[in-house]
């Protein structure tokens, strides 16, 4: 690994102005089970590494009466046992708890995973379902991106370099129903091979992927056919059709993309037929 | 604010003993442990987050040292496989046979730890989730298992005399 400098700041503002000064050659680290890796393989090589887990106020699931609040320090496994998300987002609650294996969950956090923006970021489907928002620390203070509109590419997000996201929060909405699915090779220590989360609320729904493209995605084409629709078998038939011809996967190393394609239709049909 | 460059003095607390070390920013705590200390317990398996074998705990929490720069342990309580000695974990690997050619062991031993603290009365399928965090290339697992079984029914008959 190349050396580099390590600083740990104690306040937002002190972050904000290491990145200042630093034009774009700063690493934030934070559970580092990501960034370590890619700075050992060479794919990273920052001259500055930047520990914000000193930042007060970062390391809170905050659970207002219409939002909850996920701090940009909380860990994956102490997100995935919180109470209030294990009872009313258990699918949140999985998906958090579905990531690397326990040791990796213990260091690793939500906003890290989100903010690596790989495609098959596991909490990233519940996220996009949520409609949750990224909050993000600039010059100009805190400013809030839609998570659908803060993907940008693989590993490409809109945060600039000056800029440090504190925090994700969603409306509050105990009443829909969420399942989420994570198909891999072995159950703990995997990757996704393809993952999803498929929300009802009312008579509405919100289809989202991992893995299926550059970014996770929401599948709004899907969604829309099935709005207002009493689910039945054809119209859940129908809507595997057009969910598998609205991804764009590639093949890789963990599979091909037309396994993933159909694993979409699989997904999709599987947690359909749970309301029918 | 904390600013490391270059060579660093820090303080290290393994094993309930503090550790004055030399490091550089980059170390990882698993390579200072190892090269710098002398706990060579935690192993480089994979050094890539997935195969469990340099897993110690931090304030009690199984965590994988190769994830880990030796900077980022400075106040924090690491325990290694060289501290679990004499109790009952590692008692019941030996007399089962938890290990075969013994390069997972030193993970194994402190994932099985982490959770008889945790919760000595773990289920069949919380034992099980908990020991899926680690490979083992013999595929030794049976044994592995066996002797978390056996640590636990040791640790409940204490916790029963003890009442």
């Amino acid at each position: 690994m190349k050396t580099f400098e390590y600083l740990r700041p104690t306040s937002l503002k002190e972050a904000l102005d290491i990145l200042k000064n630093h034009d774009g050659n700063v690493s934030i680290l934070n559970g580092g089970t990501d960034l370590i890796v890619r700075m050992r393989e060479g794919h990273s090589s920052p001259e500055v590494v930047m520990d914000i887990k000193k930042i007060p106020g970062l390391d809170q699931i905050q659970v207002d009466e219409d939002r909850i609040t996920i701090g940009a320090t909380v860990l994956l496994n102490d997100l995935g046992l919180n109470e209030v998300i294990k009872t009313r987002y258990p699918y949140l609650a999985q998906a958090a708890l579905s990531v690397g294996s326990k040791q990796v969950r213990n260091r690793a956090t939500c906003i890290g995973n989100i903010c690596n923006a790989s495609p098959l970021a596991d909490t990233a489907t519940p996220l996009l379902a949520l409609n949750a928002d990224v909050h993000i620390y600039g010059e100009e203070g805190i400013k809030t991106v839609p998570l659908k509109d803060f993907f940008v590419f693989v590993r490409k997000t809109v945060l600039k370099p000056n800029e440090i996201v504190t925090g994700i929060s969603f409306k509050q909405d105990p009443e829909a129903l969420g399942i989420f699915t994570k198909m891999s090779r072995r159950k703990e220590v995997d990757l996704s091979t393809v993952c999803s989360t498929v929300m009802r609320t009312g008579t509405e729904y919100r289809i989202s992927c991992g893995a299926v493209a550059p970014t996770p995605v929401r599948l709004f084409k899907t969604e829309a056919f099935l709005s207002g629709k009493t689910l039945t078998g054809e119209v859940i038939e129908e809507a595997c059709k057009l969910a598998e011809g609205e991804v764009v996967p590639i093949s890789d190393i963990r599979a091909s993309e037309a396994y993933r394609r159909e694993m979409v239709g699989v997904m999709l049909r599987r947690a359909l037929s749970e309301w029918l | 604010m904390i600013h490391y460059s270059g060579n660093v003095s820090i303080q290290l607390n393994v094993n309930r003993e503090i550790h004055e070390v030399v490091v550089m920013p980059q170390d990882t705590l698993l390579r200072v442990m190892r090269e710098k200390i002398g706990y060579t317990g935690p192993k480089a398996g994979c050094e890539n987050g997935d195969c469990g074998a340099c897993t110690v705990l931090m304030d009690g929490k199984p965590v994988k040292a190769c994830l880990m720069l030796a900077v980022e342990a400075v106040g924090k309580e690491v325990l290694t496989v060289e501290g679990l000695e004499d109790t009952e974990i590692q008692k019941a690997f030996i007399s089962e046979g938890g290990f075969q050619c013994g390069f997972c062991t030193a993970g194994f031993l402190m994932n099985a730890f982490a959770l008889l603290e945790t919760n000595p009365d773990a289920d069949e399928a919380e034992k099980k989730d908990w020991l899926s965090a680690n490979l083992c290339r013999c595929t030794g697992y049976e044994g592995i298992e066996k002797a978390l079984t056996l640590a636990q029914k040791r640790i409940q008959e204490k916790n029963n005399n003890k009442r």
